[in-house]
Order: structure tokens, then C-alpha cells, then sequence
């Protein structure tokens, strides 16, 4: 195991070494045009420009700011709402096609209504994040107490649990891993949707920097800011998978 | 039992409607935010008409077709080839990482100058949003086939190839239909988003265009259609998924 963890690790660092390498070289040849290609020697002096100066920390904080809210209020209203549809059968009937039709939906769609409804400002943004997160969460919470072993319940019935009990000591835990998997899967889309909400119309933000430095062309930096949020993105999502093994450790 | 269901959904889908219709006519909401059904259904019927519709329809349909085809072929294809060999899986692993988290359309105004606005751009985001889900999952289901399938394929004398096309591949459907499915939901988010920022055409664009002009109703025209097409998709990956795994006796193998 150990050994096919270095060689993995092995190959992969030779691999973005090689990438890197034929990145910077290839603008040096002319074999691609520099000035929309850019290279890592001029990514790595946009970066250290962009963390000088005093407006990065307040761009990156507004998108935080909407990410975590818009996050948590599609967590708060989203487990609830999907153990509460997967416990009822004619309820989860009943809304499961809305809800349905709303996931197999471009969410960032929407994106020009909610402007319409709540302003260029944060609101707007942190609507955005709620909404293409809160999907998978519900539809994940739901997938979770429906795959609770029947026969669980049933032990725990036949013992005399009443049906908070089933609910707070069965049914919740054995579905947690899934519901993890939900806010995994909505925080990656609310990242996207932060950015692009913030790319279509905002005043600050992440988005708005790489709208301005796309638009002016300035791909070293605008790479510094992609590169930020696939970062991000990469160690927000490996934390809660690191979460979720934590909870299948537990069964 | 399933006709029970059935009538649920159409009951509430028409309880949404009916509930949106009255709220505005009662003037509890304003339709100048939410518009309202009866008024939608008509602007739907006066852009059929007139022919906008299916010109947006087609230019939409157009670039999600050729994006998303683009990105199966590719994603089944590295896919098959980085689940058969360790050193191309982990080669290509870290910059399929980056391809999955990096907000993409944040390259479009060079995607414009390569490839002018409109068409090629929206293709060129739709494929690489939709390819990388499509091409981690068939590795994950070439990597998971049962391995006693294989070297009982193997012991009969099969050929590689005869080993991929007969017992990997159809072994594999359930994950790579569910990575098709992601990667259908991506396409379509690549082209709305794409045609949002970089197009002058298709329903992406009709929706940035009519908010701008603050035209809720011909929004939501588009927002509909594109609902339907998202439905419409992935149910026919559900057909395509029954069809193609009819083999499997039961969950399990």
C-alpha cells in the first residue's frame, strides 16, 4: 500500500513538473502565444502582487462571507427537509418531483432573478450558494434514511423505542454518511455558484477580480485567482471527506 | 402504488401552479418579480410563433450536443485507458482535480478570442465542465469490476479487447451512466453559463438579455424550457442505463 501511495505520488508530481516545465518553455520558443497562455514564472510574480495588496483580503473575505452563509442556510433547511421527506412516503411522493426537476436543472440559471429580486449585492449571491447547494443536500438527506437497514429499525422497534428514539438513535446516524455526501456535493457547486453569481454582477468579490482581469486580459493574475478558488474547492471538499470517514468509522 | 405516484407528482406540479397564479392575482406577490403561469404560457406560444424559441432552442441544443458528445467520447475513452494503466491514472489524476474545482468560465475571454463569440466558446466550457465527471467515473468502474470475472474471461483465452468490450465495459454501466448524468447536468450548466457571459444567441443568452431589460416573463419562458430539457436528459439516461444493463440478475455483483 505504502508503496503504491509513493508511486503514485511519484507520478504525479512528475507529471505537473513536466506540465509546468512545457508550460513555461513552450511561450519561450513561440510555440504558443505568452500573452494568453501566460507561464509559472509570471503566475508565481502575479501572486505575490495580489497578496500585497489591501483589497485582496476584503475580495476574498466577501466571497467567503456569501459562500459560508449560503452554505449553512442550505444545511440548516436541507437535512431537516430531506430526513423529514424520507421518513413520510406520501410527502417524499409528493415533492419529489418539484425537487427532482429543480436538480436536473442549471441552477446558475437563475442567477439573473435572483438580481432581479434581491439587488447586485451579497443577498443575491448568498441565494445563489443556498439554492444550488440546498438540492443535493435534500436529495442526498432523503437517499440516506432511505437506505437505513429496515431490519435496524425493526430491532429497535421490537425493544420498545418509541419513534423519536428510532429516529434520534437509528435513523439519524445511520444516514450521516450520505447526508455528508449531500453537503460535499453543494459545496462544490456553491463554490462555482459564488464565482459565477459574482462574475455576472457585483461590486467586490472573487468573481468580480477574475471578470476585471478577464476582461483586461491579464491571465497571469486572472490564473492566480482560478488557481485560489480550485485550491479551495479541493481542501474544502477533502475536509468533509475526511468527515465521512470519520462517520462510516463509526458504524 | 406507481400510478399513486405518478398522479402525487402531476398534483403537485399543478398545486405549484396553481398556488403561483392565485398569490399574484391576489396581489400578494408582484408580477412584475414572479410574473405568473397563464402569462408565461402565452409568451411561451408568441415566442413559438415568431420562431425566437426554436432559434434559441436549436443554438442551445446544438452546443450542448456537440459539447457533451465531445465530452463523453473523451472521458470514456481516457477513462478506459487511466482505469486499465496505473501510471496514466496517476498522470492525469492532479490535473483532473483542477479541471473538476476550477471555476472554468473564468477563462472565457480568452476562450472568445481563440474561438469567437458565441458557438465554439460555449462548446469549448460545456465539454471541459462536463468531461471530468464522465472520465472519473468510468475509471472507477473499470477499477471496480469484480476480478474473478476477469480471469475467468482471461482463462477462456479472451483478448484484451474482448475482455474491455464484453466484461469491463458492461460491468462498469451503473458507474459510468452515473457519471454521464453528472456530466449531463455540467454540459447544460456549461452551455447556460457560457451563453450567459460569451453568446449572442440561445436560451442562456434569452435569459441575461430579457433580465437585463427586466422582461420577467421572457425569463422564465427560458428558465422552463431549459428545466424541461434538464428533466428530459436525465430521464432518458435512466432508459439508457435499463437498456444497456439488462444483464445484471440483481444488485450485488
Amino acid at each position: 500500500m505504502v508503496n503504491t501511495m509513493r508511486s503514485r505520488g511519484f507520478v504525479s508530481t512528475v507529471a505537473i513538473l513536466v506540465f509546468l516545465a512545457a508550460w513555461e518553455i513552450a511561450p519561450r520558443l513561440h510555440l504558443v502565444e505568452g500573452f494568453y497562455t501566460s507561464q509559472p514564472s509570471h503566475v508565481l510574480t502575479a501572486s505575490w502582487e495580489i497578496l500585497r495588496t489591501p483589497s485582496f483580503v476584503k475580495d476574498v473575505s466577501v466571497s467567503l462571507e456569501e459562500f459560508v452563509l449560503g452554505l449553512a442556510l442550505a444545511v440548516v433547511v436541507g437535512v431537516p427537509i430531506g430526513l423529514l421527506l424520507g421518513t413520510f412516503q406520501t410527502l417524499r411522493y409528493l415533492v419529489d418531483p418539484p425537487i427532482m426537476a429543480l436538480y436536473a436543472t442549471p441552477q446558475l440559471a437563475l442567477i439573473p432573478i435572483y438580481v432581479l429580486w434581491l439587488g447586485i449585492g451579497m443577498s443575491s449571491k448568498v441565494a445563489v450558494v443556498f439554492v444550488v447547494a440546498v438540492i443535493p443536500v435534500i436529495v442526498n438527506s432523503i437517499a440516506g434514511v432511505r437506505q437505513v437497514d429496515p431490519s435496524l429499525v425493526l430491532v429497535a422497534r421490537s425493544f420498545c423505542a418509541r419513534q423519536h428514539d428510532v429516529f434520534r438513535k437509528v435513523i439519524l446516524p445511520a444516514s450521516l454518511p450520505s447526508v455528508m455526501i449531500g453537503i460535499r456535493l453543494g459545496m462544490s457547486r456553491g463554490i462555482l455558484g459564488v464565482v459565477v453569481a459574482e462574475m455576472y454582477v457585483s461590486q467586490d468579490g472573487v468573481g468580480n477580480q477574475i471578470l476585471k482581469l478577464g476582461s483586461a486580459f491579464r491571465v497571469d493574475h486572472l490564473l492566480f485567482y482560478v488557481l485560489l478558488v480550485s485550491a479551495f474547492g479541493f481542501a474544502a471538499t477533502s475536509l468533509v471527506r475526511k468527515f465521512e470517514e470519520h462517520f462510516e468509522g463509526g458504524r | 402504488m406507481r400510478n399513486s405516484r405518478t398522479l402525487l407528482g402531476v398534483v403537485s406540479f399543478a398545486m405549484i401552479l396553481v398556488a403561483w397564479e392565485a398569490a399574484v392575482r391576489m396581489g400578494w406577490l408582484n408580477p412584475f418579480f414572479t410574473s405568473r403561469p397563464s402569462l408565461i404560457f402565452a409568451a411561451l406560444v408568441t415566442e413559438a410563433k415568431s420562431g425566437e424559441l426554436f432559434h434559441n432552442l436549436h443554438v442551445s441544443l446544438g452546443e450542448f450536443a456537440v459539447g457533451f458528445g465531445a465530452s463523453v467520447l473523451a472521458g470514456l475513452f481516457l477513462g478506459v485507458l487511466a482505469g486499465w494503466n496505473r501510471i496514466v491514472e496517476y498522470a492525469l489524476d492532479p490535473f483532473i482535480w483542477f479541471l473538476y474545482s476550477a471555476p472554468l468560465i473564468a477563462f472565457y475571454p480568452i476562450f472568445v478570442i481563440w474561438f469567437g463569440l458565441g458557438t465554439y466558446t460555449v462548446i469549448a466550457i460545456s465539454f471541459l465542465l462536463a468531461f471530468p465527471p464522465v472520465m472519473v467515473n468510468t475509471i472507477a468502474g473499470i477499477k471496480s469490476v469484480n476480478p474473478a470475472m476477469l480471469l475467468a474471461a482471461r482463462s477462456f483465452c479472451a483478448r484484451p479487447r474482448d475482455v474491455l468490450w464484453k466484461v469491463a465495459l458492461p460491468a462498469s454501466v451503473p458507474m459510468i451512466v452515473a457519471g454521464l448524468r453528472l456530466g449531463l447536468g455540467r454540459a447544460l450548466t456549461g452551455v447556460i453559463i457560457g451563453e450567459l457571459f460569451a453568446s449572442s444567441a440561445g436560451l442562456g443568452y434569452s435569459i441575461a438579455y430579457n433580465g437585463q431589460l427586466l422582461k420577467t416573463t421572457d425569463m422564465f419562458v427560458s428558465l422552463m424550457v431549459i428545466a424541461i430539457l434538464g428533466v428530459a436528459g436525465t430521464q432518458s439516461l435512466s432508459l439508457l442505463e435499463a437498456h444497456l444493463d439488462f444483464w445484471r440478475a440483481g444488485p450485488g455483483l
